[in-house]
């Protein structure tokens, strides 16, 4: 069975969700910890987001101060976190030999 | 000092892309507004505010071209991938422009004005290889097969090898005697033939009165004693058959250089074989009287303007006016029934010498009142200064309009070239990252985005480049389907001024043209071919060594994956 294709982008804020896998994770902070841009992290949290695969809510902060988008991981999404990353990680094991092979 | 301003910038930035991004995307924007103000640093908060503007102008400009789409979330397997809407957006507008700039090359004017603008190569190629009229020669094959009288008659009096001209005509001629005027317009082409003897005695049994073939008989006279690069003084006999040929022809009531009859045989022969080159216009202006015909006839009216003086000289008033008249009918004749800016100026230039002369006569005879006469048709039929110049100005567009034309006809069919090669580098980058996206090739997934980059802004460019070529050589083509329906040579000099800068490369000038094309072509004619066949061998090389590595590295990763070598 073919395996859906997964961007190492994507990979990257699965692993950061899974650090923490129960606990709200802001924007800012998973942009720092994957060292993604906005620009690309945001689409990833928005389709991770309509797939049920993630919940967001609004945090209220200071006073005069805009309001701030938190992130979890869904049970669904947490599953399915840990089974690609597994996957990831056994390719790479697999490939490891024949890259360092040449 | 410059933390407010540029984190105030960076709020604007991202506020004003939240506006123009679409409603279910907004909520996205309003996050990445609210972490704006947590982001450490004036730099990065901009850094972070252009991501983010980026992606809502993004995510905009996906729900104008694809309507409905939302935030472009892709189906099934793609869950996982990077986002590709943009991508597949630029794609999709790329196919349809590349649709687009095909769908020009379904239009006669386009395909035309391409080998146009592809002129400047082809025709160094053309000259490398020493076949500057394989059109011509093709057609002659074509016609020579089907046993076709007028396609041959098409081809002889075009083809300036003199032999294989004066054999389609004979063919010509033999398949369908109606044609026999062919023989005249080969002749004007080339009176060195040595048909041109029993050419023009059968010629003056079928059109008894006209002055043409005393004309053709006298140059080619006037031919015979430049013989093998080498020149021979003529003897009396030849001075006496010149100036019998040249009686002759000031002595006939007409003159007809058939040119209604050749673009006739236009009409006919050029749909018959679709044979739709523009190029074969320019060859028509080469049908012309030839250049001797001007200097004889001024030659042979000098003569009988000295024989009026002597004439008048001796008192008989009578014999010299009809020596002055004679040459004067005879301009009168060509200038009138001529159809060529040259043909005019040699009966105007005629007209001119002979009323001087009648001017000095009547001034002689005290006749102020008929020298006053003579002196204004004098002026008036001046080859430079009368009312009726040799070359009449045909053009209406003129020689700057057609020289900025064809530099932008030939950037154009080059741009369309260039944008082409970039269209297949970028398309091979996707389809080989296509084949190798489980990651084996970061580099060439890491190309795909400016693949997809390079894919668009090319098509863009072939469909800019093609309308260009078309909307700009529409003019041309509309003057060539006059030409070749009507016949005329009406605008036919803007055409023929336009395809004349169209044979050099844009921005060329011909003096260094000539100095490259000298130095180019003084060791072997075929240097050129040589030179770019070695290119073109050395690309393909190129191109097989890329596809070679990347064929056996995908071999390599096959057997990798089916036999893994888990530690």
């Amino acid at each position: 069975m073919n395996t859906p294709r997964i961007s190492p982008e994507t990979l990257r804020v699965l692993e950061s969700f899974l650090e923490r896998p129960t606990g709200w994770h802001y924007g800012y902070e998973l942009s720092h910890q994957t060292k993604l841009k906005s620009g690309t992290l945001y689409p990833i949290l928005m389709r991770l987001e309509k797939y049920k695969l993630l919940e967001a809510r609004w945090v209220a902060t200071q006073e005069g101060v805009p309001p701030r988008h938190t992130y979890r991981l869904t049970p669904n999404g947490l599953e399915l976190a840990r089974t690609r990353l597994a996957e990831a990680q056994s390719r790479w094991l697999v490939r490891q030999p024949a890259l360092s092979r040449g | 000092m410059l933390e407010f301003p540029l984190r105030h910038v960076a709020t604007v930035l991202l506020e004003s892309a939240i506006r123009i991004a679409p409603a279910d995307t907004r909520e996205w924007g309003e996050a990445m507004r609210g972490e704006l103000s947590f982001v450490d640093g004036q730099w990065a908060a901009l850094m972070w505010a252009f991501g983010g503007a980026g992606m809502m102008v993004k995510y905009a400009l996906i729900s104008i071209f694809i309507p409905g789409r939302g935030q472009g979330i892709p189906p099934g397997d793609e869950l996982f991938a990077k986002n590709v809407s943009l991508g597949k957006a630029a794609l999709v507008g790329g196919a349809g422009c590349i649709l687009a700039s095909l769908l020009f090359f379904g239009a006669p004017p386009f395909r035309q004005a391409f080998r146009v603008a592809l002129r400047p190569w082809y025709f160094m190629f053309q000259i490398a290889s020493g076949d500057s009229q394989h059109g011509f020669q093709a057609l002659a094959k074509r016609a020579d097969s089907q046993r076709d009288p007028e396609g041959l008659a098409f081809c002889a009096v075009r083809i300036e090898n003199s032999r294989e001209s004066a054999r389609l005509a004979e063919e010509a001629v033999r398949l369908n005697p109606n044609l026999l005027w062919v023989y005249a317009v080969v002749g004007m082409r080339h009176p060195e033939l040595p048909q041109i003897g029993p050419w023009m005695a059968r010629l003056k049994q079928w059109d008894t009165q006209n002055s043409l073939f005393h004309l053709i008989e006298a140059e080619s006279i006037d031919r015979s004693h430049f013989r093998r690069g080498v020149w021979t003084p003529s003897t009396q006999e030849q001075e006496q058959a010149w100036h019998t040929a040249m009686a002759a022809a000031f002595q006939s009531p007409r003159f007809d250089d058939y040119f209604d009859r050749v673009a006739e045989l236009n009409r006919e022969v050029i749909p018959r074989y679709g044979f739709y080159d523009p190029y074969e216009v320019e060859s028509r202006e080469q049908l012309e009287l030839p250049v001797a015909a001007f200097e004889n006839s001024q030659r042979f009216a000098k003569s009988l303007l000295r024989s009026g003086e002597d004439f008048e000289a001796r008192g008989d008033w009578k014999s010299a006016r009809d020596k002055y008249w004679a040459v004067a009918r005879f301009g009168q004749i060509v200038d009138s029934q001529g159809r060529t800016g040259f043909e005019h100026l040699t009966g105007t230039s005629l007209q001119a010498m002979a009323y001087k002369a009648l001017q000095a006569s009547s001034e002689r005879g005290d006749n102020q009142a008929e020298a006053a006469l003579f002196g204004y048709l004098a002026a008036k039929f001046d080859p430079i200064s009368g009312e009726h110049p040799g070359f009449p100005k045909e053009s209406a567009f003129g020689l700057n309009t057609a020289r900025r034309n064809a530099a932008v006809v030939q950037i154009s069919g080059l741009m369309i070239l260039v944008c082409s090669g970039l269209l297949v580098i970028a398309v091979a980058i996707l389809i080989v990252g296509r084949s190798s996206s489980q990651g084996t090739r970061p580099s060439v997934e890491r190309a795909k985005p400016v693949a997809t980059l390079i894919l668009s802004s090319s098509a863009v460019g072939l469909l800019f480049s093609s309308v260009t070529l078309y909307l700009t050589y529409r003019p041309y083509w509309y003057i060539f389907q006059s030409a070749v329906l009507n016949g005329g040579r009406s605008q036919a000099r803007d055409l023929i001024y336009f395809l004349n800068e169209t044979k050099l490369p844009a921005g060329v000038s011909p003096r260094s043209y000539l100095l490259v094309h000298s130095l180019v072509y003084s060791g072997s004619p075929n240097f050129l071919f040589y030179v770019w066949t070695g290119v073109t061998l050395l690309g393909l090389i190129g191109l097989a060594l890329i596809l070679l590595r990347h064929f056996l590295s995908r071999m390599r990763v096959n057997r990798l994956q089916n036999h893994p070598r888990v530690p």
